[in-house]
């Protein structure tokens, strides 16, 4: 078969006049797109959410100088940082389907996208919004959960009434002495 | 009626969209070789590259309202070709590697002294051998004359990275073609 001998018209007009094959509605791309726009903005909420609520953790516990080893494994929400890397890391790769995705300098996008969602979630801890959240709202319980400064609270409490049952016991013992 | 000659594709595409969904045969029988080509070097075989490039027209027209007229339509096309062809290349596995010993390192200015014309004989007769990587690009720009902006949104890619690949691409060709010498 030569180069020529290609000729595809019949095969492919008679599946258009048949009906086989049909043009999608323009609304079915317009729709796509919206959604594909909407999806990428969601996402990138979320991502700030979780960094933010991260840095929020570290913040109330007073950044590294108040964690010791352990406590960072036990109470810092590394699922939040990890979801948050999961949706950089997705955000990527819808960028990746837009145009101007290869157009300009891919590493530039990446590094902006990094630092744009680094620099809203510091920007929305530093307006205060996660010390409304730990008031109220839906998500009170899980903010208190992570937050530096009611986990202290409670190791206080915890210290003090171990203070309270020691004293006790001691003053337990002089009694009993006393009275034999 | 509309001379359709004188259309130029982005215009026929509005006509087909608006008016007459049968006049995509005009498209057809204008890009139909072209693509076969260029589906034919990519899948290296004539019977898939003729099932491509039938799919890919099949493709753009179930398509053809997401596509914008103010862009190319040629290069639209193109980059359903080069999926479609990709798709096969991957069900089939056939690698993309580079051949031992032919892997270039840095990226220096290395303009070939030949013309563009003795270019065109010897990319035809090399080109099958060059990692597929380099010579996509190589024969968007010489044998189908897209130019590397063209070639940048067929492939999707930085412009710096097509005339990156294509350089390389002139180096494997220079090794390959003086071997065969």
């Amino acid at each position: 078969m030569s180069n020529k001998e290609i000729d595809l018209k019949e095969k492919i007009m008679e599946r258009i006049k048949s009906g086989e094959i049909k043009m999608k509605p323009r609304w079915y791309f317009v729709f796509g797109s919206l959604a594909s726009v909407a999806g990428l903005v969601s996402l990138l909420v979320v991502t700030i959410f979780l960094f933010n609520f991260a840095i929020f953790s570290l913040r109330t516990n007073g950044y590294m100088r108040g964690y010791k080893y352990n406590q960072i494994i036990a109470s810092f929400p590394w699922w939040a940082l990890v979801l948050a890397v999961l949706g950089v890391l997705l955000g990527v790769t819808l960028l990746k389907k837009y145009d101007f995705s290869y157009k300009k300098n891919f590493l530039t996008i990446v590094f902006g996208l990094i630092t744009s969602l680094l620099v809203a979630s510091l920007l929305i801890d530093f307006l205060g919004v996660n010390d409304v959240f730990v008031r109220k709202g839906m998500m009170k319980k899980m903010y208190k959960r992570y937050d530096g400064r009611c986990g202290a609270m409670m190791i206080k409490n915890e210290a003090g009434s171990k203070m309270r049952a020691n004293t006790m016991r001691v003053l337990k013992d002089q009694f009993i002495l006393e009275i034999s | 009626m509309h001379n359709l000659a004188q259309l130029s594709d982005e215009q026929l595409v509005e006509y087909i969209i608006k008016e007459n969904q049968e006049l995509f045969s005009e498209i057809v029988l204008r890009y139909q070789e072209k693509l076969f080509r260029y589906a034919n070097f990519l899948s290296k075989d004539r019977d898939k590259a003729a099932d491509i490039v039938q799919n890919s027209f099949i493709k753009a027209f179930i398509n053809l309202k997401s596509f914008k007229t103010e862009m190319k339509f040629s290069t639209w096309i193109y980059r359903i070709v080069h999926n479609e062809a990709i798709n096969e290349i991957k069900k089939n596995k056939k690698e993309i590697e580079i051949p031992e010993g032919l892997d270039i390192r840095g990226e220096g200015d290395m303009e070939l002294d030949f013309d563009r014309q003795e270019m065109i004989k010897k990319v035809r007769s090399c080109l099958e051998e060059i990692p597929i990587l380099y010579s996509e690009p190589l024969s968007l720009y010489f044998l189908e004359e897209k130019s590397y902006n063209e070639i940048a949104d067929i492939l999707r890619l930085s412009l710096g990275t097509v005339g990156t690949r294509i350089n390389r691409a002139k180096i494997f060709m220079k090794k390959i073609c003086q071997t065969k010498k």
